[in-house]
């Protein structure tokens, strides 16, 4: 079943690509999206299918490959990862409507949208260490494609810089799976058999670092974030919806799943160290934001913000802030995607992303009133409003990390309020004032354009009022992660404590 | 057919200095300050003609408030127009005009009377159509009214205003105050303590009749004009200002007076042989107060008088559609969107057709045929100043350079108070100003 998932849309995008003879991109959008219709579809599915009581991998598949490398072809879902599974199928339909339809290389770049969906799923379902390193790194090179082809005016800069960063980033998780299994002496990279109970603590503790470098560049974490505002900025509000909805998420899923699940002990140790960095990414992320006249940049750095929240809480390791973590990824996703997609509206319609030059696009006649209400929607969420889905994860982490983290907590709070000062800030300069009569010959704002809004804000309304929607298929997972993480916290203690008594020879 | 030579004037004079220097050298030259273009020419008649239906009404519920209505203390029905005001002859159209400037009826235009029936939703009683606002804008009638009376004697014209607070005029208001409130102790005991509010009243309701006698005439003018253009009559824009210099000076002495009709019986508050003229009493004023002035704090955007963003003196006020941002939000003096609104159902359907290619078509029709409106303004107003040059001045062909010279001082003059930044004379002077 998972198969299916991850293969359809290389055989959609193998056709795109290669189908003989000349096809109008209207119609090339019109087969991604029967691809993408069926591949959501499958994925709705399979969350009907998915038995809410158990904790553990389901669906899983698996097939020998390369099995003196270790090498399977492995592949489960949990609650950690199947609403991502879910969330990538939705933000693909996205970006098919983000973008005009006269895109240039059509074939090639729906090609790509498919190729990434791909490469993402086949991420998040691998059982494999090998070839979930085989997918993180594979999806680098659609990703890099898009933003040099189909990018601004430093696109060259901003994808070199996207590629570097993250081709290190592969890097270092791939040293670090290699370091676990040749340490452990282990025959195989399968999640099941993969353990790190076996290493020194020290040894958990390096690994456990690269590990930490290596997805801290995915998400990014201040000071490895350089890269995403650049490549945020210059890709098309399309790509951005992607590489911040989904593909930073790969980041944080990495951190609960082989940072968290596989080195409990030592991540108890790095947790209040993570927690720091998570709070500092948060401040900065908005502190930065608050300074930007860009608004995509803006919405950029909200995102590193929003994604702090996430490190400071799977550092906190309670049930119910990992909890409030895997809902922030989704929600996150929703929001930064509804934010790109309307931001790329205003670029396209009125040329500019400049706040000194935006003004006045509620104006119900020449403006854009449509766009700008999603805009005050997408901003009231991302702000953490009640009743929006932003609410209820920002209000489990924030709960579930006080008591852990009670310090980074509150400094989390503080900045969640500074998310509301840049978006009034941005609202304000774009959406209010007087339009000017000289510049508004904006062109109106398609049906076709507003439905991926509609549809996303239907969605951050629906699960903001009603959270258990999202909740039921990923508390299961949580939990058992949590009470793993405690358990090894006490373990930890323990020998720490019994050490501090050896040293101290009493 | 309408058509008026330009003047070349014999003498020359060297090129003005001024920063409209073209635009003036055009109203030297006989034109309008809107360039003489096919597609301006098309604008400002369909226009016109969208303009004259709804004035067509507003003329006809100004006099039958001034009239009737009166000092009714609550005038919940004052823009339910009887029929005896819907068949009231225009003096400049039908059969039995005084002056036949328009060749159709001089009872209400079909089309406003099937719009009344039906609106722009279905036919449903008149109460109806009044609550759920689809009907003509009284609203901007009354706006343009509350203007001149509050720009009034300051705007140098006439001696309208001033006779408004002479003792003749107290009196005739005070016979028809006591005549309409004959039966109402109540209302009679009120204007013994406040008399000043209800003679207040009495003049606010004579510059009621004084629009509504100033429309009467230019509602025939803008049909008769829409009529020459379907005949294929105007042959550019300049036709167009001088048909309506020509009406000017042909209507320029119809007299503006205020009379009130009290169970049958006729007050003259003021009175036709006061000698107040259409021209100087009515026009000018309406087009310093409404064209040029009006007020701020209207629409949206607020303006501080603190921060000096309002105009120490009225007469530097300049918030008129001259000015005007026609956006709904953010305008300023008298809502255009509700003449806009009016306008909108009244559109030939050339016009229709020019703002679907252009814009947002349908979606933002409204602000296109606000602009139009804008642009036939300016060419309302180059009419009403070549009509002060002929008035005033010297004619445009004159052999004396120091007469062309002080006409060209005049057009100066009138240019300089475009020259505020707000002023959309430079935005006309764009075919792509939509």
């Amino acid at each position: 079943m998972l198969s299916f998932l991850l293969w359809l849309p290389v055989l959609g995008a193998s056709i795109i690509g290669f189908f003989p003879g000349k096809i109008e991109s209207a119609r090339l959008r019109q087969i991604t999206t029967i691809f993408a219709v069926i591949i959501l579809g499958w994925t709705i599915w399979l969350l009907t299918q998915f038995n809410l009581s158990n904790s553990g991998w389901q669906f899983s598949e698996y097939l020998p490959w390369a099995e003196p490398i270790g090498l399977s072809y492995s592949l489960a879902v949990d609650g950690l990862s199947l609403p991502l599974v879910a969330l990538n199928g939705l933000l693909t339909m996205i970006a098919i409507y983000s973008i005009g339809e006269n895109v240039e290389r059509p074939r090639l770049y729906y090609s790509l949208i498919l190729l990434i969906n791909a490469g993402i799923t086949g991420a998040l379902v691998a059982q494999n260490l090998l070839l979930f390193v085989i997918f993180y790194e594979l999806e680098l090179i659609p990703f890099y494609l898009m933003i040099a082809i189909w990018g601004g005016e430093k696109r060259g800069y901003a994808s070199i810089k996207f590629l570097l960063y993250t081709a290190v980033s592969g890097l270092l998780i791939l040293a670090a799976f290699l370091g676990i299994s040749f340490l452990n002496g282990a025959t195989s990279f399968d999640y099941n058999i993969i353990t790190t109970q076996r290493l020194s603590l020290n040894t958990q503790l390096i690994l456990l670092t690269v590990l930490l470098i290596g997805f801290g560049i995915k998400i990014p974490l201040v000071p490895l974030h350089t890269w995403l505002p650049d490549a945020y900025t210059e890709a098309s509000s399309a790509v951005a919806i992607l590489l911040g909805g989904i593909l930073a998420k790969l980041g944080t899923y990495g951190l609960i799943r082989f940072g968290l699940q596989l080195f409990p002990e030592a991540w108890s140790i790095v947790a209040p160290g993570l927690a720091v960095i998570g709070t500092v990414s948060v401040l900065y992320g908005a502190l930065s934001a608050i300074a930007q006249k860009d608004i995509k940049r803006m919405v950029a750095y909200s995102s590193i913000g929003h994604m702090g929240y996430i490190l400071v809480a799977t550092a906190a390791g309670t049930q119910l802030s990992i909890l409030g973590a895997v809902t922030q990824m989704i929600a996150h996703g929703l929001i930064l995607a509804l934010l790109f997609h309307l931001v790329g509206i205003v670029e396209r319609k009125v040329g500019t992303r400049d706040l000194d030059v935006l003004n006045g696009l509620m104006n119900p006649i020449r403006g854009l009133p449509l766009t700008s209400a999603l805009l005050i929607m997408a901003g009231m969420a991302s702000a953490g409003i009640p009743g929006l889905v932003g609410f209820v994860a920002e209000f489990m982490i924030f709960q579930g990390s006080f008591s852990t983290f009670p310090i980074p907590t509150l400094l989390c709070i503080i900045a969640s309020g500074l998310t509301a000062v840049y978006f009034v800030i941005l609202l304000n300069r774009t959406c209010f004032g007087k339009l000017d009569n000289k510049l508004a010959y904006y062109p109106t704002v398609l049906r076709s354009e507003s439905i991926p809004a509609f549809v996303l804000t239907g969605i951050i309304l629906f699960l903001g009022i009603q959270p258990n929607w999202l909740l039921r298929w990923i508390e299961p997972t949580t939990d058992l992660l949590a009470v793993n993480s405690e358990r090894s916290s006490v373990i930890s203690y323990q020998l720490t404590n019994k050490s501090l008594t050896l040293l101290s020879g009493k | 057919m309408v058509q008026t030579p330009i003047k070349q004037p014999t003498a020359k004079l060297p090129p003005s200095t001024h920063q409209f220097a073209d635009v003036i050298h055009r109203l030297e030259a006989g034109r309008s300050m809107l360039p003489d273009t096919p597609e301006n020419l098309m604008q400002i008649i369909g226009i016109y003609k969208a303009y004259a239906v709804p004035m067509d009404f507003y003329w006809r519920d100004l006099l039958y408030i001034a009239e009737r209505v009166f000092l009714e203390p609550l005038p919940f029905f004052k823009y339910f127009l009887p029929k005896e005001y819907l068949d009231l002859h225009n003096h400049y159209a039908g059969d039995d005009a005084d002056l036949r400037i328009w060749r159709g009826e001089a009872t209400a235009h079909p089309e406003l009377l099937e719009f009344m029936q039906k609106g722009k939703t279905f036919k449903m009683p008149k109460l109806l159509h009044h609550l759920w606002h689809d009907r003509i804008n009284m609203e901007f009638a009354e706006a343009c009214m509350q203007a001149m009376l509050w720009h009034g004697r300051d705007m140098g014209w006439g001696k309208f205003d001033a006779y408004l607070d002479s003792d003749e005029y107290k009196a005739n208001a005070d016979r028809a105050i006591k005549a309409y409130f004959k039966y109402n102790p109540v209302m009679l005991g009120l204007y013994k303590i406040f008399p000043d509010m209800f003679l207040e009243q009495v003049r606010q309701l004579s510059y009621y009749s004084n629009l509504g006698l100033f429309w009467e005439v230019m509602a025939p003018v803008f049909f008769e004009m829409s009529d020459i253009y379907d005949e294929g009559g105007f042959k550019g824009v300049p036709d167009a200002m001088n048909f309506l210099v020509n009406g000017i000076f042909a209507v320029a002495g119809r007299p503006i007076y205020h009379h009130v009709y009290i169970r049958g019986e006729c007050y003259e508050i003021i009175p036709k042989s006061k000698g107040f003229m259409w021209l100087y009493e009515a026009a000018l004023p309406y087009v310093e107060a409404v064209f040029y002035r009006t007020a701020p704090f209207r629409g949206t955007k607020s303006y501080n008088a603190q921060a000096r963003e309002v105009p120490n003196n009225q007469k530097d006020f300049h918030y008129g559609i001259l000015y005007a941002d026609v956006f709904p939000v953010g305008t300023a003096g008298i809502p255009p969107t509700l003449l806009m609104d009016d306008m909108y159902h009244f559109l030939p359907d050339y016009l229709k057709d020019y703002y679907r290619q252009h814009c947002r078509g349908e979606d933002d029709m409204l602000i296109q045929l606000g602009i139009t409106f804008q642009r036939s303004m300016y060419n309302v107003t180059s009419a009403v100043i070549q009509a002060l040059r002929q008035a005033l001045l010297y004619p445009l062909d004159d052999p004396n350079p120091e007469h062309l010279m002080a006409n060209r001082q005049f057009f100066e003059a009138q240019m300089d108070r475009f020259k505020r930044p707000e002023a959309r004379l430079r935005d006309i002077q764009n075919q792509d100003y939509r």
